[in-house]
């Protein structure tokens, strides 16, 4: 027997590094969803994301629509923490997750300065898996588990429930019901073992916006946005990571006071890097940026900075690190 | 020497009957030119119920299409491990005067210098194939060698003329790289030159096929016949395979190896394998019952005998194109094929034994090279899965123990034979007791070739084994009366079998560091030590042992690698089924219309 569990000992830390590997995904920022966001883990695992971001720009980083204004100077502080529940819906790997922004904003935008501090709109997030392989419900589904092709249905919705004030162009909730459908994709490439996992991500998406009625004391409309992103992750080690991100979006018209305002397009380029603090825990770091950020551009421009903080776990994992003295 | 002297005895007379059979119309198309080709198929540490044919759930229809075209023996016997075996393969001498009275790893400081215990197959004996060669026969050899690395000792220079080969005892499928940092780079040799890089698309089971193939095409036509020697270095761990082949048998392990020892009792017993009344070994007793484990251990394990199962049919493939090419040359019909295990299923761990202790060179030398160590990985260069000792116990059912010891589990293996010298009827089984040694003087008959007194003025030592070719020919059951024996001595461990009859004694706590008795017909998994009952027997039979000392040059080692194991091991106790019951009792059910909510809240 004490061969055997010799044996088992050593897979032990791999099961729960996957854990966490697809946990620390749900560093949601406020525009894109960061890469391996929808990676799969074991169905009832939970994690608690807490995430820092520092955003600069001519537009509102936690407005999705992207109403923007080119002779804006626009900054943002913002915290992000949530909780996520992984499970399975229909026999189908799932996911329900609440996010809460929260921080400040400030600069010169539109009407004038403004500057505002406090919660943003707090999103719920629905995923579902429709393609790829079936719900890891225990450990032996974990040992097998290997994205290969894999597509889920994903469903955003923001409530109205954020700072706001209407007396100022920027606020940290948005005073307006949205959301969002998406397909995220994942493509694997090569073997899944840990020091080289590497995925191609795509996850188109469309969002969908309510009525303002009261912005800045006009009612403001927006057209769907459509936007597309992508990533290139690579393991470079078995706890470090890294990826290649772009964004691209074509934000729809907006209307303001019944003033058309066209929509405008927007690319994204960055990077992110993560590093597995211990069994549980995950760090990430990214940045990304529009491509023109020239002075004199009338183009939307956004620049941010990210870090995060991830913490999961799953009650068979703790209980088998306390019998063994880990926890 | 009595019984020993009875078998040489028996070969001499039987050999001029034999020969006298090569004039009879089944041996007709042997003389000159029609002799037939000889296809050796040696695989590493497979154990005898892994095939198909032999009650084993893993595809190899390949392997079972030969036994189906010819016989299955189940009675046969190597040695404990594979140098040995290969040793008296190619010699026909016991391993105590062919050089490998100890593997070169092991050998003890009282055998040290000894002749007969140079760790390679010396230069006492003369070798198969250099007798066929001498005889007209093409000779070829892909594979494992582990019999030698000096130039003189390479398959160049011991009868081979073609040789694609690994020097070494096994290792790395993909590349040059090794798990020991004290020899980093295995050793292989092309043709008698040693090589300084291996072809780009290498994988050892692939490469060494297409080296046969190409060896047998290039003199295809010329009107010798040939000897090719197969020695495939799978299944030996660690278990290396293409990355697409891996996934054959995901989950089919996840029941646990007593549920899969039974199964494949249970079909040895219905293709009569083995006799209806047959019980498995027990469990070794440091293993446990599978059924008292958490899914993901069950699982985790289960992948390396998934593993394991697909490096098989992989194995099972690459014999399977050596077969279809001799159909579409036209040679299938006139070439024997023999396959075997070289040696009982691999229980032991032997990246730990390498490599498992921190701060060691070899540690160091496994964190760079041999550390991918994750399921995802297992197979691909950098990996060593080996499958434990629960499923080398399934490989070998239904017998005891597995490689290394002289149990059932670590010198039975499965046979086939078939081809232009089987007269029997297509896909018989046979129970003769038959042993590898035997190999060596049923070719030389073959190929119609005797086994000489001396060369260069050197007497050679007598070889041990009985020519197949009454069984073959299907004029007798067994090679061997019930009054012949054949021994066994390795690491110490020993063995002796004469009729159903088995002597063994082996280091505790594999053994009781006594010897025991075992009547193989009525307890073929050796769970009934029978000395203390049959004291007469003990006798005869450690008579028997006495002789095969003798007259073999047996020096029992006075150090072994199994010295120490019983500190390592828990102590051994019986393996009773549904002791405890405390680790079996389910949940208590109460009746329906019992039941009921407390009164109250308090």
């Amino acid at each position: 027997m004490k061969i055997l569990i010799q044996m088992i000992a050593k897979i032990r830390p791999w099961i729960i590094v996957a854990v966490v590997l697809g946990m620390f995904g749900s560093t949601v920022a406020s525009a894109q969803v960061p890469p391996r966001f929808y990676w799969k883990t074991l169905q009832g695992t939970n994690a608690v994301p807490v995430i820092a971001m520092s955003a600069s720009g001519n537009s509102n980083p936690l407005d999705q629509s992207n109403v923007f204004d080119p002779s804006a100077s626009v900054s943002a502080d913002i915290a992000i923490a949530g909780f996520a529940k992984i499970m399975p819906f229909w026999n189908k790997a799932g996911m329900l997750a609440v996010l809460l922004p929260m921080g400040r904003i400030e600069g010169d935008f539109l009407a004038g300065g403004s500057a505002s501090s406090g919660f943003g709109d707090p999103m719920v997030e629905f995923n579902i898996n429709l393609i790829g392989p079936p719900p890891i419900m225990n450990l032996p589904d974990m040992l097998r588990y290997e994205p290969g092709f894999s597509l889920d249905l994903v469903v955003d919705v923001a409530f109205p429930l954020g700072q706001y004030d209407n007396t100022q162009s920027l606020n940290l909730g948005q005073n307006r019901w949205y959301g969002r459908i998406g397909t995220p994709m994942i493509w694997q490439i090569g073997p899944w073992i840990p020091d080289r996992r590497t995925t191609l991500e795509v996850f188109p998406s469309v969002w969908f916006f309510g009525d303002n009625d009261d912005f800045v004391g006009q009612n403001l409309s927006s057209d769907p946005t459509f936007e597309l992103e992508a990533h290139l992750t690579r393991n470079f080690t078995s706890k470090i990571w890294g990826s290649l991100d772009a964004t691209y979006t074509s934000s729809g018209d907006a209307t303001i006071a019944s003033a058309p305002t066209p929509g405008s397009d927007m690319t994204l380029a960055g990077f992110t890097l993560g590093y597995q603090l211990n069994d549980n825990m995950q760090l990430t770091f990214g940045y990304k940026s529009t491509l023109n950020n020239d002075a004199a551009s009338n183009d939307l421009q956004m620049s941010t900075f990210m870090i995060s903080l991830t913490t999961g776990w799953h009650r068979l994992l703790e209980g088998a690190g306390r019998l063994s003295g880990g926890g | 020497m009595r019984s020993y002297t009875k078998s040489i005895f028996f070969r001499s007379l039987l050999i001029p009957a034999m020969l006298g059979l090569f004039c009879s119309p089944l041996f007709a198309q042997q003389s000159g030119d029609s002799r037939p080709n000889i296809v050796l198929i040696v695989t590493d540490d497979m154990g005898y119920a892994d095939i198909g044919a032999f009650g084993g759930e893993i595809a190899t229809p390949n392997i079972d299409a030969l036994a189906d075209d010819g016989v299955r023996f189940t009675n046969f016997y190597t040695h404990a491990s594979c140098s040995p075996t290969r040793s008296m393969l190619l010699s026909g001498v016991d391993t105590h005067l062919n050089g490998l009275g100890n593997m070169s790893e092991w050998i003890a400081p009282n055998q040290k210098g000894e002749p007969g215990y140079e760790g390679n197959l010396n230069h006492d004996v003369v070798t198969l194939p250099a007798l066929l060669k001498q005889s007209g026969y093409h000779t070829y050899m892909v594979g494992k060698w582990h019999l030698g690395k000096d130039p003189d000792k390479i398959p160049a220079a011991r009868g081979f003329e073609r040789d694609f080969s690994l020097l070494d005892g096994g290792g790395n499928y993909w590349g040059m790289m090794n798990v020991s940092a004290n020899s980093p780079r295995l050793v292989f040799t092309e043709d008698g030159r040693y090589l300084t890089s291996l072809p780009d698309d290498y994988y050892a089971t692939r490469t060494y096929t297409d080296k046969m193939i190409d060896y047998i095409e290039t003199n295809r036509g010329d009107g010798k016949p040939f000897f090719a020697y197969v020695a495939h270095q799978a299944p030996h761990d660690p278990y290396h395979l293409p990355r697409d082949e891996r996934n054959g048998h995901v989950a089919a392990y996840d029941k646990g190896w007593d549920v899969v020892r039974r199964e494949r009792l249970d079909r040895q017993i219905e293709l009569g394998i083995m006799p209806a009344d047959t019980q498995l070994s027990e469990r070794m007793w440091f293993v446990p019952d599978p059924t008292t484990l958490a899914a993901m251990p069950r699982a985790v394990l289960g992948k390396k005998m998934e593993l394991y199962a697909d490096l098989v049919v992989n194995l099972d493939g690459h014999i399977g194109r050596l077969i279809d090419y001799l159909k579409e040359i036209g040679e299938y019909d006139n070439t024997i094929f023999i396959v075997f295990g070289d040696n009982g299923a691999e229980g032991t761990d032997l990246f730990n034994m390498i490599a498992g202790t921190p701060g060691t060179r070899d540690f160091l030398w496994a964190a760079i090279n041999w550390s991918q160590t994750d399921p995802h990985a297992w197979g691909d260069p950098g990996s060593f899965v080996g499958y434990g000792p629960m499923w080398a116990q399934v490989s070998m059912t239904p017998f005891s123990q597995y490689k290394g010891w002289m149990a059932e589990g670590g010198i039975r293996n499965a046979l086939i034979v078939s081809g232009p010298v089987v007269n029997r009827e297509a896909g018989s089984i046979n129970h003769g007791f038959m042993h590898v040694a035997d190999i060596m003087p049923t070719l030389l008959d073959v190929a119609g070739t005797a086994y000489p007194d001396s060369v260069e003025g050197r007497p050679l030592p007598a070889m041990v084994g009985s020519s197949w070719t009454g069984v073959l020919a299907g004029t007798a059951d067994s090679p061997r009366t019930d009054d012949d024996y054949m021994g066994w001595e390795l690491f110490g461990n020993r063995a002796i079998r004469q009729g159903d009859w088995k002597l063994r004694w082996q280091w505790r706590p594999f053994g009781t560091g006594e010897w025991e008795l075992f009547n193989l017909a009525d307890d073929p998994g050796e769970r009934v030590d029978l000395a203390a009952s049959k004291p007469e027997r003990l006798d005869e039979m450690y008579g028997l042992w006495e002789d095969y000392v003798a007259a073999n040059n047996v020096i029992v080692p006075s150090r072994s690698v199994f010295e120490s194991l019983e500190d390592q091991l828990p102590p051994r106790f019986p393996d009773d089924p549904g002791f405890p019951p405390l680790i079996y009792k389910r949940q208590f059910v109460p009746p329906g219309d019992m039941l009921a909510p407390p009164t109250g809240n308090r």
